[in-house]
């Protein structure tokens, strides 16, 4: 039986190998890209002399700098990460056109069809990137898209010596379920601390244990998701690589600098993302029913509320006014940290337009249309900020 | 507090006044149902603070008093009681209601009808205006369903009722179709005036104002915040939504380019079967309307098609006149219009694909309903 051959490409330490080709002074030194620890900055990514003092990406900067007093904090470039990461994903399609973008420093790639093994185009893949770009990546190889995943996180930790990694790890067909049974449950995918706690009740706490169980018994405890856990565990898998992705959900979220209590000025922001949502969808020519706010308080508790709409909308007025009213059903006062506007529920066609849209007014609707795509472009192009509704030059 | 009433009587008070208790309330009194003695009567009321329902059953009254009772536990327990006299005593010190009836009694554990907010009452000497209860509640179910279900534009949720000379006019919109209704009034308004019900409280009052002979009776509150509507047995008090509501007159069309007459059950029916599929390709279902050759009679089309599970048709045969055309609509719009109109024969109307579409029960000028079509990018 043929078996796909599915690789998966990690870039190591991206933000950071990026940053040290344009400050070369940093090579080899412990240093973290984010946000300044004093405006409660993020560790976006760190290098492999800092990742020694034990600090890892998403920890907060005023924590790395407790771990690493002489840690260098080097401000985020994303225009220049973009520009690479658009070079390695051209080379990927240049071998393939089954390369599904993941992120912006992750992919798989289908490379069944090509004359030779998987472990050798990811070896050369690898030679590409780093003589072309100067750039370090790690590869798994294997028949499926989740072996492929774990086997570059393998590949990497077995890797680990405060360098680079540049790693290969190659799970043969057929091995799949012998390479993950020693791994701990969580490395699996759809395992998240809930599920692990519940598995590790049960006495499972390898992928091999998860495989040995009843199939049965994990679909009765744990519904749909058990069926996916038991046939992942034994390995797998058999999505295909997407080469388009479709957007499930487009959202908008901002970390303040400073917490905000000023009802006021939440809104303000929320109309603002709300607006950025929406011109998102028109850009697509999407629809979203579902509309999604996320906060988080001072104390890093985070909740999400939703509302599903009677009909689809693309629409600022209606995002705002309903992220709006979510709003104000969570908060009492407390200080906020965070806020993100999302739509999900997206939908393409076709639009219920309101009777105000009808012939009679539909001039004014075009012309509005107009406006608002005029802005919409403008703002693709210029950034968002190029452009503003006077209600938002409110004084902040 | 001691009173006896029929088991009947307080179990039909009951779920009348159910309709305001509130489902989920921050406020414990909220699901509780307020007793009070009153005269030779039991007061019995409920509110959610929007709305407020009072309803009076009699009763054999020993000792005058008052005390608020968990709505559902009372509900309940009394639906489960043989037609017999049922005896309420209320303990004073613990706020505990004993109920007897025939072979069976009860405590139940209340709380301080103090704690019960006030119902507003309207003390006007004559009320706004006088509706026929069946008149109003095929109104209220002809109108209240195009209200907006959510509240993101409280208007919307409401119907506006607007009374003046000797008609009133409701309407209710959720900015995707429309229904107007407009009922003749025995005797002319004194003074013009318009307000904005919740459609949720009128859909409560056409529940409950069935068994009512007499007129019910609409007065809207001096300062204009509040309606209350009173018969016999049953007062519904509602607050009134502040606001602007939209402009309708210019969006109704003023003409149209093809007109079916169909009957309506069969419509109706069409537009069932169209559901099952529409439900599950975003409510989606096409009407084409095709003129018949002369004098003979045309055929109007509904069909359904969702790319993942099949797709259906039928076709209905009319009286179809002008150029013809397609429009799609949404078929839980379709089926609420057609549900709406309650003569034999249904006329529709339309202009072209992108204009709302016109239901009108045929010899019936008091009722219009429109559409707005959906579009396919």
């Amino acid at each position: 039986m043929t078996h796909r051959v599915i690789l998966h490409l990690d870039l190591d330490a991206f933000f950071c190998a990026v940053s040290t080709q344009q400050r070369p002074e940093l090579e080899g030194t412990a240093f973290a890209v984010g946000g300044r620890p004093e405006e409660r900055g993020v560790v976006a990514s760190c290098s492999y002399p800092a990742r020694r003092y034990g600090i890892h990406s998403a920890m907060p900067m005023a924590q790395a700098v407790r771990l690493c007093p002489n840690l260098v904090i080097v401000p985020p470039d994303f225009p220049a990460y973009r520009a690479a990461s658009r070079a390695v994903m051209e080379r990927l399609r240049a071998r393939t056109p089954l390369v599904e973008q993941l992120s912006i420093d992750e992919a798989f790639l289908d490379v069944s069809a090509l004359p030779c093994p998987g472990r050798e185009v990811a070896a050369a893949i690898q030679t590409e990137i780093s003589a072309e770009q100067g750039l370090s990546c790690s590869l798994g190889v294997a028949t499926n898209k989740l072996c492929a995943k774990i086997a570059t996180d393998v590949a990497k930790a077995r890797a680990r010596s405060g360098q680079m990694p540049q790693a290969i790890w190659d799970v043969p067909p057929g091995g799949e379920a012998a390479f993950l049974a020693p791994l701990p449950v969580t490395a699996l995918w759809g395992v998240g601390p809930k599920t692990a706690e519940r598995l590790t009740a049960l006495g499972m706490r390898t992928i091999g244990d998860i495989a040995a169980w009843p199939e049965d018994d994990l679909i009765r405890r744990f519904g749909q998701h058990g069926r996916s856990l038991a046939r992942h565990a034994q390995g797998i898998d058999e999505r295909p690589i997407q080469t388009t992705r479709v957007a499930k959900s487009i959202s908008q979220e901002e970390t303040f600098h400073r917490d905000r209590v000023n009802r006021t000025e939440i809104l303000h922001v929320i109309a603002q993302q709300a607006r950025e949502v929406s011109d998102a969808l028109q850009r697509k020519g999407l629809s979203g029913v579902t509309v999604t706010l996320k906060v988080r308080w001072s104390d890093f508790t985070t909740l999400t509320r939703q509302t599903t709409l009677p009909q689809p909308t693309d629409t600022a007025g209606q995002i705002t006014a309903v992220a709006s009213k979510l709003f104000d059903t969570v908060w009492e006062g407390r200080p906020v940290r965070l806020i993100g506007v999302g739509m999900s529920g997206l939908l393409a066609a076709p639009q219920q337009p309101t009777l105000w849209e009808s012939e009679q007014v539909q001039a004014a609707a075009a012309k509005r249309q107009q406006l608002n795509g005029a802005l919409a472009a403008l703002r693709a192009r210029f950034g968002g900020d190029v452009v503003q509704r006077g209600s938002e030059l409110l004084d902040l | 507090m001691k009173v006896s009433c029929l088991q009947e009587n307080l179990k039909r008070g009951l779920s009348v006044v159910s309709h305001a208790v509130a489902s989920k309330s921050t406020l414990p009194v909220l699901s509780n149902i307020l007793l009070t003695t009153e005269g030779g009567r039991l007061r019995l009321q409920a509110t959610n603070l929007e709305v407020g329902i009072t309803c009076w059953i009699g009763a054999k009254v020993e000792d005058e008093g008052a005390v608020t009772i968990p709505a559902k536990l009372l509900g309940d327990f009394v639906a489960n009681l043989p037609n017999d006299a049922v005896t309420l005593t209320l303990d004073e010190r613990t706020q505990t209601v004993h109920l007897r009836c025939a072979r069976s009694e009860a405590n139940i554990k209340g709380i301080e009808a103090d704690e019960f907010p006030s119902i507003p009452t309207v003390e006007a000497d004559e009320p706004t205006v006088a509706i026929v209860p069946d008149v109003l509640r095929t109104a209220i179910n002809q109108v209240a369903f195009a209200a907006a279900s959510d509240d993101t534009r409280p208007v919307l949720a409401g119907v506006l009722i607007k009374l003046q000379g000797n008609q009133a006019i409701f309407s209710a919109t959720d900015g995707f179709r429309l229904s107007v209704k407009t009922i003749e009034l025995a005797e002319p308004v004194a003074t013009a005036q318009e307000v904005i019900v919740p459609a949720r409280a009128l859909i409560e009052l056409g529940r409950i104002i069935g068994d009512s002979e007499n007129p019910v009776e609409l007065t809207i509150t001096p300062n204009g915040g509040q309606v209350l509507f009173h018969t016999e047995n049953v007062d519904l008090v509602s607050r009134l939504i502040d606001g602007k509501f939209p402009d309708y007159q210019r969006i109704i069309p003023k003409q149209y380019a093809t007109r079916a007459v169909m009957d309506r059950s069969s419509f109706l029916r069409d537009a069932k079967q169209s559901s099952v599929f529409a439900s599950s390709s975003a409510n989606i279902a096409k009407l084409t309307l095709e003129a018949g050759a002369e004098w003979g009679p045309g055929r109007m089309t509904l069909s359904a098609n969702a790319a993942e599970v099949g797709d259906n048709k039928s076709d209905l045969e009319g009286q179809i006149t002008g150029e013809g055309g397609q429009i799609a609509l949404n078929i839980k719009f379709l089926q609420e219009a057609l549900g709406a109109i309650d003569t034999p024969q249904i006329a529709f109307e339309m202009q072209s694909q992108a204009a709302p579409g016109v239901f009108r029960p045929v010899g019936d000028d008091s009722l219009l309903i429109i559409v707005m079509p959906m579009t396919v990018r």
